[in-house]
């Protein structure tokens, strides 16, 4: 026990499709990170391989663990695997088919040979029920609950085999007292069951939302128990004694204990954690702008981060359906390193939308893949050095992906296998940066205000381009950009949050009513912060919001609330203005309403940023010849190990930093410098580059 | 294939591509993000294009299917009324009239030049569905016009700016002729923004390829989709297919079904559509004026062969179309035009049907293809006035290895509900069900989508109550053997007992107590019945799909 005394251990674990990422931080000896396979079907596996691993390398006793965080993919891969309960769906009399019916608009505009976009495999219809009762419009109780339907509802759900019920009443979110009464007749008849209620997953207006999200709620609810009590299991018989924490969808950590309880607020845990990562990494380099560009073998995930808080959605979507819940707004868009390159039926070059994903993978893999893709290209092109690929963990064969380039790419087009390398990448870089383009306008942004936090394993190699096309002249590079989500779950503070419907309008409204709902918000959050043991005494901070729109208009915008402000709903209002004019582009002093109020507590969350040694094996700086897109004739790169990078040193391009986890292009134009924290800086100096 | 010297190199080609259609997908989110109009925002019901100098189009952000190649015959008008060498920096062009290279009045479109070195090197273009543009009734969307004057102020094609300077005088004029004028100024500053934002990328793009590169990059990805777009009609067997739907009625002659024919003529690369057969042009104002025929061609040939390929004029080149004039497809003045919507909903299902006798597996059995449109207008107990309107859809159409789905929008358009707790809390109404309708879609090896049932009441007050539904006299048809879907049903139950069956369309009051019941029609089913796999059969008796 006399190891208590010394500073305790933190580790970060993030389960990713390919690899378990973990970051261990030890006072005194930094950071140690370590990649260990994922292991599908149970990854909690995975996660003590990797934490036996790294505390074996380090040889620290797991008893000095003081914090444990935790982005896990249970969530998200149960619906994308089916692999939830079977749940029972109870709504009122009348509206049996809610959940099925949905918002009738089709997310495909021209397609005639449609498929349901409902998520109907939650609760088909044998598996919902009614029950007779009505809330109306104003809470008032229009029918008394029936119990006696509810009953019935209650045994022929369980009699069909429902493992977990989900229960959806009209108006639930201005008078939940039929909801928690249909609770408390499932648990006296069926002790055991897991009940979600609508009126506490998400209580506000509109029915379909609310009625799905509390579904897809009861859906993961038995799956995330298991899985957490299982790895809960796990870490206590390994000798961890910290609790574990889990990164919820809004970037905040939470109890296992309460993340149970509220399991769909674990939905993109791990990009969620990525984007706090990339916040951390700007704080330390002084950016409060930046957009994080995750760049993976299939897809490319967009997120900003805006005075120094990453944007916030109220609606999320999890395999195309919503889910209300509040996210980090993060925004997938399918092109990668595995993206395909084709010669479409008039001549044209296009690259995706198809990708070779991980198996084949690209032709360069040597696992059978003949197409192009865009990690082929990068080899023709001399950015990644075969051998050193994945630090080497994985030897690339040139020869293929320049055959694959020549036959499927150059010869088709009657061009040099460099100039269609080259065009590869021209390509892909000019439709991701149409899609940055379109992730920041929509947000009322302008990129060129931003910074670049290029992350996953291809995000650096393209990051110099994209910033050319978006007219961006700040890139910060994370240390290791390729775990950046396991650094976040060490940056990321506790979080609890918890919001109301309050249908009122701005300027009739009382102050005192606010602070009323506020209050209970408050004390809710208290009480889940009670779990959270030490941590939660660091640093606390409370912070409100109402969710605020026009009179009459179908959609709001979450403006803070500051409540020691002199006049706090003048302030809402001015705010709520400007938040508009911004976002939609146009302000009117028109009436204003609240939708919802929210109260969200944290406590720590150092906001620090992994400083790990790489590992990099050594290696003598050297040089390479590359093709530049726009040029004739190759240059030579300067070549050199992340590793040896020492702070305060420059690099101007055209040079190229390897490390295990990513490969870092610095185009003409841009020069580098390391920073005392080992981050590396680019900057663009010359105006104009090819 | 050889590398053509006189040609744009493929990449910059491929690049410049994306980069075009990345400025018309930035126009269209700043239109959708700063409108007003929530049809706008939660109908999609605006768009955004990129023209040749030429007036063809270039690029074309994804909207809803009505407004798919909308803008050409606009763009086209405003080139004749001021041809392209008397253009200037800082103009706007407006117009709105359907009988001048518009769609209906609501649809507002503005054209902007752009300049390279003094030389014209495209045009930017955007439509939005403005909420009132003045007319008989709130909205400008009367049901009951019978002449174009009735349904709002017609707009020619003026100039709105002329270089620079805003034309003061036809703004003073629309600002008394528009019921909101802040919402419709509003909606028409945010067009402006759209067009600025895409004339200002579009004159950094000519920067950099220079307006005699811009020209030519243009005029081969124009030539690119033109080429893949015949390729694709080139996989659909050669002939003339023929089909026949029908709309209820106009909603003036309630007794007169408005016929739809087309006969599609599929001729190697290229498809002609003739309308030949179909209704003279009608009393009310369900008459489509020809660019909403083309949109409802151009969005099922598109949908039918590959959505892929990239969306400008070359698409549109392998397409004629004969519009006989004085029909509801080409209607002559003043003839209203406001609900064209079914029209074009009804042409789009046509044209499947044809192509569905020379490709089965592709195209789908009929959808509902309804969009029933309710009004409810009253007073709230505080004596506040209120209008809540409702757009529900039907069931879609079964296909070759797939049931249609459940009460989805389908063809030209594409909206969302109303739920049910923002209705409640806006108007003195009560929904008593929203339940799908069992037993709706058309039979067949696979099942066509259900309908809706939707049932209201009327707690308080005297309110005008429209109702403009389609589906009633004539059933989405079945294919290969499927059967047809339920006709749509909707019934009026008022407190004293008396029910009142509407006949597809119908202006009335309602009371107190008195309750409205709605029923949507079902898709066609696909496939003959008996062939329907036992699990299938099975899971539609538990789950309540079949009565």
């Amino acid at each position: 026990m006399s190891e208590r005394a010394i500073p305790g251990v933190r580790i970060g674990v993030d389960v990713g499709g390919t690899f378990t990422d973990v970051v261990c931080a030890i006072p005194g000896q930094g950071h140690r990170v370590l990649k260990v396979p994922s292991t599908p079907g149970d990854s909690s596996r995975g996660v003590m391989d990797g934490v036996a691993a790294v505390l074996a390398q380090a040889e620290v006793d797991a008893a000095r663990i003081e914090r444990f965080a935790h982005g896990t993919t249970v969530a998200t891969n149960a619906v994308l695997e089916r692999k939830g309960a079977r749940i029972g769906l109870i709504t009122t009399e009348g509206f049996r088919d809610v959940l099925e019916i949905g918002r009738q608009m089709r997310s495909q505009m021209y397609n005639v040979r449609l498929d349901p976009e409902t998520p109907v495999f939650l609760a088909p219809g044998r598996m919902r029920r009614t029950v007779r009762e009505r809330i109306g419009s104003k809470g008032e109780v229009l029918v008394p609950l029936d119990e006696a339907s509810v009953v019935e509802a209650v045994d022929g759900l369980v009699a069909d085999g429902a493992q977990s019920i989900a229960v959806a009443l009209l108006f639930s979110f201005l008078d939940g007292s039929h909801e928690e009464r249909v609770r408390d007749i499932v648990r006296e008849r069926h002790p055991g069951l897991d009940v979600s209620l609508s009126c506490e997953v998400d209580p506000a207006f509109r029915e379909y939302e609310r009625t799905a999200v509390t579904a897809f709620d009861a859906y993961i609810k038995p799956v995330v128990d298991r899985y957490l009590a299982h790895l809960e299991n796990g870490l206590s018989s390994a000798g961890v004694e910290a609790p574990l924490q889990v990164m919820q969808s809004r970037g905040g950590l939470a109890n296992a204990a309460v993340a149970r309880r509220r399991p769909i607020r674990l939905f993109l845990s791990g990009p969620a954690a990525g984007v706090i990562g990339a916040q951390a990494v700007g704080a330390v380099a002084g950016v409060e702008d930046l957009i994080s560009v995750d760049i993976g073998g299939t897809s490319c995930d967009i997120a900003l981060v805006s005075g120094s808080k990453p944007l916030i959605r109220p609606e999320g979507t999890i395999d195309g359906y919503p889910v209300r819940v509040p996210m980090i707004d993060v925004n997938a868009i399918g092109s990668g390193g595995g993206s395909i390159a084709w010669i479409d039926g008039a001549g044209g070059l296009r690259v995706g939308p198809h990708s070779a994903g991980s198996d084949p993978g690209p032709a360069c893999y040597g696992r059978g893949g003949t197409a192009a893709t865009v990690t082929d290209a990068s080899i023709v092109l001399g950015y990644l050095d075969p051998a050193y690929f994945a630090g080497g963990a994985l030897a690339l064969d040139p020869e293929l992906a320049h055959r694959a380039v020549e036959r499927t790419v150059a010869d088709p087009l009657g061009m040099s296998v460099h100039a269609a390398a080259a065009g590869i990448h021209r390509v892909l870089d000019a439709q991701m940066a149409e899609g940055i383009r379109l992730v920041s306008i929509r947000q009322g942004f302008d990129p060129r205000g931003f910074a670049l936090v290029p992350l996953g394993g291809a995000g650096a190699l393209h990051a110099c381009s994209l910033a050319d096309e978006l007219g961006i002249r700040r890139i910060v590079v994370p240390r290791r950009p390729g775990v950046l989500s396991a650094g976040g779950l060490l940056a990321a503070p506790v979080e609890h949050e918890m919001s109301a419907a309050f249908a009122e309008r701005l300027d009739r409204c009382d102050l005192a009513a606010v602070r009323t709902v506020l209050d209970g918000l408050d004390r809710q959050c208290e009480a889940l912060m009670a779990e959270e043991g030490a941590m939660a005494h660091e640093d606390r901070r409370v912070e409100h919001a109402a969710d605020v729109c026009y009179v009459g208009q179908g959609y709001h915008l979450e403006i803070p609330l500051v409540l020691d402000d002199p006049d706090p709903l003048q302030r809402l209002y001015r705010d709520f203005l400007a938040a508009h004019d911004r976002v939609y582009g146009h302000a009117t002093e028109a009436p204003a309403r609240f939708v919802n109020l929210r109260s969200v507590h944290r406590a720590g969350g150092a906001g620090e940023v992994e400083l790990a040694e790489t590992g990099d094996s050594a290696a003598p700086r050297g040089s390479r010849t590359i093709w530049l897109p726009g040029r004739e004739e190759p240059v030579e790169a300067v070549v050199v190990r992340r590793g040896a990078l020492a702070a305060g040193e420059r690099l101007v391009g055209p040079a190229i930093v390897e490390q295990a986890d990513t490969t870092i292009l610095v185009r003409p134009g841009w020069v580098g410098a390391v920073s005392d924290n080992a981050l590396l800086v680019l900057e663009r100096t010359a105006e104009e580059q090819s | 294939m050889k590398p053509r010297s006189n040609r744009t190199d493929p990449i910059t080609l491929e690049v410049t591509r994306h980069k075009l259609e990345g400025i018309a997908n930035e126009m269209q989110s700043t239109l959708l993000r700063s409108s007003f109009s929530p049809i706008v925002k939660e109908g999609l019901d605006a768009s955004a294009s990129l023209f040749t100098p030429g007036g063809e189009t270039l690029a074309q952000a994804t909207a809803i299917p009505i407004h798919l190649a909308t803008l050409i015959p606009a763009v086209g008008r405003i080139r004749e009324v001021f041809p392209p060498e008397t253009m200037r920096e800082g103009d706007i062009y407006i117009l709105n009239d359907p009988y001048h290279g518009g769609t209906h009045l609501p649809d507002i479109a503005l054209v902007m030049p752009v300049f390279h070195d003094g030389a014209l090197v495209a045009l930017t273009a955007t439509m939005t569905h403005h909420q009132d543009v003045g007319g008989m009734s709130p909205g400008s969307v009367p049901t009951n016009a019978t002449e174009i004057y009735q349904e709002g102020v017609r707009i020619p094609p003026l100039k709105l700016r002329d270089q620079g300077k805003m034309n003061d005088t036809l703004v003073e004029l629309l600002r008394l002729n528009v019921r909101i004028p802040e919402t419709f100024f509003g909606d028409l500053h945010a067009q402006v923004a759209a067009c600025t934002i895409g004339a200002r990328r579009l004159g950094e793009l000519a920067g950099r390829l220079g307006a005699e590169g811009l020209a030519a990059a243009s005029e081969e990805l124009l030539m690119r989709s033109e080429t893949l777009t015949r390729r694709a009609i080139g996989t659909i067997p050669d002939g003339t297919y023929h089909y026949v739907d029908w709309l209820d009625n106009d909603g003036i002659d309630l007794d007169q079904p408005i016929r739809i024919e087309v006969a599609v003529t599929v001729a190697g690369d290229a498809i002609h559509v003739d309308f030949t057969g179909s209704s003279k042009q009608v009393r009310g104002p369900f008459n489509c004026v020809p660019s909403g025929s083309r949109a409802a061609a151009y969005f099922t040939l598109h949908a039918l062969t590959d959505p892929g390929i990239p969306t400008n004029g070359g698409c549109f080149r392998p397409v004629t179309l004969n519009l006989p004039e004085g029909s509801i497809v080409n209607p002559r003045e003043p003839a209203p035009v406001n609900s064209r919507t079914a029209t074009i909903k009804r042409i789009a299902g046509c044209i499947i049907g044809a192509l569905r006798q020379a490709i089965p597996d592709r195209a789908p059995a009929d959808a509902a293809g309804e969009l029933l449109v309710l009004a409810f207008g009253g007073e709230r107990v505080d004596g506040s006035r209120y209008v809540v309107g409702e757009l529900i859809a039907g069931g879609s159409g079964a296909s070759a290895g797939k049931d249609g789905v459940d009460v989805i929008e389908t063809d030209g358009s594409n909206c969302m509900n109303l739920p049910v707790e923002a209705l409640e809390m806006d108007a003195p109404i009560r929904v008593h069900r929203t339940e799908l309708r069992a037993g709706s879609g058309g039979a067949g090896e696979f099942r066509g989508g259900l309908g809706i049932v939707r049932e209201y009441e009327v707690l308080h007050g005297d309110v005008v109550f429209t109702h403009r539904g389609e589906r009633h006299v004539h059933p989405a048809q079945g294919a290969q053997g499927g059967e047809a879907g339920a006709l749509a049903r909707s019934v009026i139950r008022r407190a004293n007992g008396r029910e009142e069956t509407i006949a597809s369309k119908l202006v009335t009051r309602l009371g107190p107590g008195d309750r409205v019941l709605v029923e949507t029609a079902g898709g066609g089913g696909y496939g003959v019945p008996a062939r329907r796999a036992a699990e299938r059969v099975e899971a539609d008796r538990l789950d309540g799909k079949v009565a």
